[in-house]
């Protein structure tokens, strides 16, 4: 193990770096989202505390970006940085430049999240951030992309398609759309018509085609070594790659229900948003097979069960976007917290999920160390998984009511504010218990990190009479 | 597959959207031009003023967006025209000149693309901004004190400083954000009437 892990062992410092803040900034934005659900759930307290970054409309898109950038962002790409030259078998050179690529995006992420709570944000979608910002991510991900590339290789006789197609379509994605979207918002003259529509596709090349194909990377990577099972079909796979990229730029064009956009644009999204959940459910059941027959597996290793629900996650995030984009229901929930309950789903749901289980499945491999603790690991799954559900449904339900309050022109806006309420305090316990499970999935991370407690969970697998080092597993770590 | 081909084929699938939505849509809306009101000979949309400009900054910066959008929705006898946010539906000709170009996500309080038609007192829209229950008891909308300066009153009040009280000599008045804030809201109407979206 030490010896297989030796040639990487630069590498995995650069991903420790992203991984560590990572796991940082999930926490901090955790806790401004708290405060701003209390803030929209007791007014009284932004009048007892009239601070500017403190207020409402500050602390939303701060902790948005937090957990974009921040968390799902530097985590994703942490976690392939250990993974991508074990895809590839050939190891990084030049670690000192990942690390300095790693602390860069840190130093983005903080610059930014400094910006929006002391100058507020810009108000662009996923773009709420300053041009000095873009810089520095553009430059670290220069570096980061650059590194994980090479740990792709250029020949592909050998080894997994499927992760390596969407870690290249995720690799172009991202300066791709960030690179446009900042040439047309904020360095050309385009007029404000054009500006609407290139926020929602920048928004949906962020979502859609960098954030969801890193995550499916780790997924299609991940499972099958876990499992030691194989995707059955190839083609089917292909299939969904090439439609994910196909129609993942469109997707937020459902969003917009009648306004700005031209009608055509609408009426595309909502086919892409169909279509875009015929791929996810084509990847969902490749992935199916690879878990059936194995919940006594799933149920031992807690990464296996993070992947699972995280597959999960990704196929209901994706049909309840559909749900969304048919236009009854658009016309209804557009403008409501559903949106809230979809970026739960997928932000906590999917990404996070996807990212929390391969942490536990790659960080013994990339630094030959173990979990301290049982009884945090299932207090981690259990808040985390009961914190996204508590919080999705209420706001799913939250978003239904309050659309069809607004649909009805008799009821007043304190009325719908009042409805709000007791789905607003249940989506509070919601992220309340997934604070909690974070807090106790950091306290495991630095402890492991640091070598505080003796392993008593080597590959985060709950012993039983089974061997804790299933082969596969270990194919996977080799 | 090759990684050269999956690397074209990634390519191109980007590509698609980028010129399906982008490149289509800047042929599309991009070209639009506004329409001269042959009543007024003004320009509709009108051009917004340079403090309205830079109130849109301010609009964007203190999170607005987070609780209103900035699109009427259609078609007549809709619940958004019902409510009387505007008179007609937003249209892509009505954002030719906000820079920011924003139309919010999310409605915890009321759409604002009329705001200027629905309030039209400058006083009484600042006045919101420093406290909003002082015009709406039941308002959720948080106060913005830190758009406004405290200034040791003279004998004579400035004529921007608020009705209020003076609390140890002190008169409230706005700043050059607030102001600027006031511009832009009082320069949202859609009180105009485009060929694409005629007054109801």
């Amino acid at each position: 193990m030490t010896s297989s892990s030796a040639p990487y062992s630069k590498a995995s410092s650069a991903s420790l770096v992203l991984l560590g803040g990572s796991i940082f900034w999930s926490l901090l934005a955790g806790g401004l989202q708290i405060i701003s659900t209390i803030q929209l759930l007791i007014p009284l307290l932004s009048r007892l505390l009239p601070i500017s970054f403190f207020s409402y409309g500050r602390l939303v898109p701060a902790s948005t970006f937090l957990l974009t950038y921040g968390w799902i962002g530097s985590g994703l790409l942490g976690a392939l940085l250990i993974l991508a030259p074990r895809i590839s078998g050939i190891p990084f050179r030049y670690g000192r430049f990942l690390i300095g690529g790693a602390l860069l995006w840190h130093l983005a992420v903080l610059i930014g999240f400094t910006q929006i709570l002391w100058e507020g944000s810009t108000g662009l979608l996923s773009l709420p951030y300053s041009r000095s910002v873009t810089a520095v991510f553009f430059v670290s991900f220069l570096i980061l992309g650059t590194g994980i590339t090479r740990g792709l290789g250029g020949a592909w006789k050998s080894g997994p398609l499927l992760p390596r197609l969407y870690l290249l379509g995720a690799l172009l994605a991202f300066p791709l759309g960030l690179g446009t979207a900042e040439i047309i918002l904020r360095h050309s003259v385009a007029p404000g018509s054009v500006q609407i529509i290139t926020q929602l596709v920048w928004h949906s090349f962020f979502n859609h085609l960098w954030l969801t194909p890193l995550a499916l990377v780790l997924l299609f990577q991940l499972i099958p070594s876990l499992t030691g099972r194989a995707v059955s079909s190839l083609p089917l796979g292909l299939l969904a790659w090439l439609a994910t990229f196909t129609l993942g730029g469109w997707l937020s064009n459902s969003l917009a229900s009648d306004g700005p956009v031209p009608a055509w644009m609408q009426s595309a999204g909502v086919i892409a948003t169909l279509l875009f959940f015929v791929a996810a459910l084509g990847n969902g059941v490749l992935i199916k097979p690879l878990l059936e027959g194995k919940m006594d597996e799933i149920r031992r290793n807690v990464a296996l069960r993070f992947l699972s629900v995280g597959a999960w996650a990704y196929v209901s995030a994706y049909a309840w976007l559909a749900f969304l984009s048919f236009p009854g229901v658009r016309q209804t929930t557009a403008f409501t917290m559903v949106s809230s309950a979809t970026q739960t789903l997928l932000c906590f749901g999917f990404l996070g999920c996807v990212l929390t289980g391969s942490i536990y499945a790659l960080l013994p491999a990339s630094r030959n160390v173990g979990w301290p603790s049982h009884p945090a690991l299932t207090w981690h799954f259990w808040c985390t998984t009961l914190g996204l559900a508590i919080t999705a449904s209420s706001y799913a339900l939250a978003g239904i009511f309050q659309g069809l309050a607004w649909s009805d022109p008799g009821v007043p806006l304190s009325t719908i504010s009042s409805y709000l309420r007791p789905f607003l305090c249940t989506a509070l316990v919601g992220q309340g218990l997934w604070l909690v499970g974070q807090i106790a999935f950091s306290a495991l991370f630095f402890s492991t990190i640091l070598k505080l407690f003796p392993t008593t969970a080597p590959w985060a697998v709950f012993p039983t009479s089974i061997p804790n080092h299933p082969d596969a597993m270990q194919e996977t770590h080799s | 597959m090759k990684s050269t081909r999956a690397l074209i084929l990634a390519f191109l699938a980007l590509l698609f959207a980028w010129v399906g939505q982008v490149a289509i849509g800047y042929i599309q809306v991009g070209r639009l031009e506004p329409v001269l009101n042959e009543e007024t000979n003004y320009t509709e949309p009108p051009v917004p003023s340079g403090l309205a400009q830079t109130g849109a900054r301010v609009f964007a910066s203190e999170g607005c967006i987070e609780c209103h959008s900035l699109s009427v929705r259609g078609p007549i006898g809709s619940s958004d025209l019902t409510r009387g946010w505007g008179q007609r539906r937003s249209v892509p000709r009505d954002y030719l000149f906000r820079e920011p170009a924003l139309v919010g996500f999310s409605r915890i309080g009321p759409d604002l693309s009329n705001i200027g038609e629905r309030i039209k007192d400058p006083a009484e829209m600042t006045m919101h901004l420093y406290d909003p229950r002082q015009r709406k008891p039941a308002s959720t909308c948080p106060p913005h004190p830190w758009l406004f300066e405290k200034r040791i009153a003279g004998p004579k009040t400035e004529n921007d400083a608020l009705p209020l009280t003076p609390i140890n000599w002190k008169q409230t008045v706005p700043s050059y954000s607030a102001k600027a804030l006031v511009a832009y809201l009082q320069s949202l109407n859609l009180n105009y009437a485009l060929p694409e979206a005629p007054l109801k």
